[in-house]
């Protein structure tokens, strides 16, 4: 069984994020960058179902140079490979471009199964996994809380509106979208981090997968014109007083804005 | 010899910096040096049994990943950063170290592979009453009887001593002195005769514990190296713990200033932020200055261990000379730029303040170190 792993690198949870000189995105110099969280969970379940079995984990990045480090992470915790899709065209694509280049991957390797987390922490569209599916022309789900195979067989219960969950059947090759929480996700350890240098890293193009007139700011059907933080408002009350005073004034105030 | 660390280094860091972060934070810290064995059992469990960091030193004929004190030094750094209270220095730097330089095939077969995956605990015992780092503070005697050896004496504040399954306690031949009839047993925990006391130190993410060693009888097998020439060796493992304990005082220093940075940032007295008034910048600066020489110290070290060189001497009394007062510095200044609520229970510099005095004194101070690289050097 192979298994294909979309990850994405974005900036790290406690990087202080500034906006660009154009105001479309952030400034990414001198900024840590980490795995997307949500992707980590789709990575431990590769892994756990690569545990349980005879599976192949192959991680999958689009982006720069620096990218390499995620999928180095990756490999560190067990993933079998990787492929890093190095190509200064695909910046400025849009959610369309990038589900182009992954799908073109997906074609080359014809993975019995996608997992991808279900959104990316910084731009939150989590619309790269649906296009991805259809361009690869496989059914696929979101959300999942939880995976269970059985013969070529995905049983995935999704998370839905009021706390529900809605069980859904697939058939394999398909792809899964995972929410967060499904797993605990492993920490790589120092085995894997030394066993990781070893293991095959490949750098590919837009060229090279066949798309590169599908991708980049030219190809994309959105575009970001501006970013902007919050406004700051005037509207916040500051509670005084003793713990208890301002726990009491708290739970007042909830329940005056009917939040209780 | 080059100072970066590579690619799997540097990942190294990430992964343990990112493990403490999650399993080794302020609350997470204080929980533990409190709980009755003074570390979280599940997170030394995973420590050994998931990341693998016992097994980091271990060659792998041995079960362990055969990597050297550079990749030590980096992982060092950052449960110094992290104040990580288990037995990891102890086992690692000490007990373990003891039994990678001076034990047998026969005795690394028989411990290595169990201390690799996180499941025995060591510890070295050294240091006496006394409180001296040389030769000629153990007075410990092991007297040969039969076939076997009686050990009588004391040892004192001996790392993680109340929870070591192994221990490497240093005796000497009665009637001898110096360097001279120096001796290292294997003495399982639960030896006849050994009476564990826990020490009421400091420092309590990292405890000590006194040994009463009241006719401990141990076999002839239980010797590291021969019986009454163990000094060279046992030098050795005290310099090679001297180069760990620098790395974590490197972290510990490196705290320091990254608290007493942030603190400053965001404390307001007189109308505007501590941290720009010129007294405070100084001293952030001094401090710094502090950890980035501690640094390229405690980093040398580690190549000179890694090396395996005739320099390790000079080296690890360098580093560790360095690294104490570095350490010791920051954690006093950040309690001045903290002010008042620096060392109340709240916040953290009283925490770092009592490692860094605890690490100094152990294996000798700055000025033991320094009068030690006089006499190697002329």
């Amino acid at each position: 069984m192979k298994i294909m792993v979309c990850l994405k690198q974005v900036p790290h949870q406690d990087a202080r994020l500034d906006i660009n000189g154009d105001g479309t995105w952030i400034q990414e110099d001198n900024i840590k960058f980490e795995i997307n969280s949500y992707d980590t969970y789709a990575l431990e379940e590769a892994l756990l179902i690569k545990d349980a079995g005879e599976a192949e984990v192959l991680v999958v990045s689009i982006g720069p140079d620096r990218v390499t480090q995620a999928l180095r992470t990756a490999l560190g915790m067990g993933a079998d490979r990787a492929i890093h899709v190095n190509d200064p065209e695909i910046q400025g694509s849009d959610s369309l471009g990038m589900a182009k280049v992954l799908a073109a991957v997906a074609k080359e390797e014809n993975p019995d199964l996608i997992l991808a987390g279900l959104m990316s922490e910084d731009a939150n569209y989590a619309a790269v996994p649906p296009m991805l599916a259809e361009l690869v022309g496989i059914p696929h789900t979101t959300a999942a809380v939880k995976v269970e195979r059985s013969n070529g067989t995905l049983t995935c219960d999704r998370e839905i509106e009021g706390g529900a969950n809605e069980v859904v059947t697939l058939e394999a090759p398909c792809l899964v979208a995972v929410q967060s929480g499904l797993n605990q996700v492993r920490y790589a350890s120092l085995k894997g981090i030394m066993a990781a240098k070893k293991k095959p890293l490949d750098v590919k193009t837009a060229a090279d997968l066949g798309v590169a007139d599908q991708v980049g700011a030219g190809a994309a059907k959105v575009s970001v014109t501006q970013i902007a933080p919050p406004p700051k408002g005037d509207t916040a009350e500051l509670v005084e007083g003793s713990p208890d005073e301002i726990a009491a004034k708290l739970v007042t105030k909830i329940k005056e804005l009917g939040l209780l | 010899m080059n100072f970066a660390f590579n690619e799997e280094q540097e990942e190294l860091r990430a992964m343990a910096r990112g493990f403490l972060a999650d399993h080794c934070s302020s609350e997470q810290v204080r929980a533990a040096m409190t709980s009755e064995q003074g570390y979280d059992a599940d997170v030394w469990k995973r420590i050994g049994s998931e990341l693998g960091w016992p097994a980091l030193l271990v060659p792998e004929e041995y079960g362990g990943l055969g990597l050297s004190w550079v990749e030590l030094v980096a992982l060092l750094e950052t449960t110094g950063e992290a104040l990580l209270c288990a037995p990891f220095f102890s086992t690692v730097c000490l007990g373990g170290n003891a039994l990678l330089v001076a034990g047998s095939v026969a005795q690394k077969q028989e411990h290595l592979p169990a201390l690799a995956e996180g499941q025995l605990r060591c510890t070295l015992a050294f240091s006496e009453p006394s409180g001296r780092w040389d030769a000629d503070g153990i007075a410990s005697v092991a007297t040969p009887d039969g076939g076997d050896f009686v050990l009588t004496g004391t040892k004192r504040f001996v790392p993680d001593g109340a929870n070591a399954d192994l221990i490497v306690v240093a005796a000497r031949a009665a009637g001898s002195s110096g360097e001279d009839g120096v001796s290292l047993f294997l003495v399982p925990s639960d030896a006849a005769g050994l009476t564990i006391t826990a020490l009421p130190t400091v420092d309590q993410t990292r405890r000590q514990a006194e040994f009463r060693l009241d006719g401990v009888r141990v076999p002839a097998e239980a010797s590291l190296g021969e019986a009454g020439s163990a000094w060279p060796a046992l030098r050795k493992v005290l310099d090679l713990a001297a180069v760990g304990v620098s790395a974590e005082q490197v972290g510990g220093a490196q705290r320091c200033l990254d608290l007493s940075v942030e603190y400053a940032k965001e404390r307001v007295q007189f109308g505007r932020v501590i941290g720009s008034f010129q007294a405070l910048k100084h001293k952030a600066a001094d401090m710094m200055l502090s950890v980035e020489c501690a640094r390229s110290a405690a980093y040398y070290a580690g190549c000179v261990a890694a090396e395996d060189g005739d320099a390790l001497p000079v080296a690890a009394s360098l580093a560790k000379a360095t690294c104490s007062e570095a350490y010791f510095r920051c954690a006093a200044d950040a309690i001045q730029i903290f002010g008042g609520i620096g060392f109340t229970w709240e916040y953290d510099p009283h925490l770092h303040f009592k490692r860094a005095k605890s690490t100094e004194t152990f294996l000798g101070d700055a000025s033991w170190h320094r009068e030690r690289i006089a006499g190697l050097v002329f």
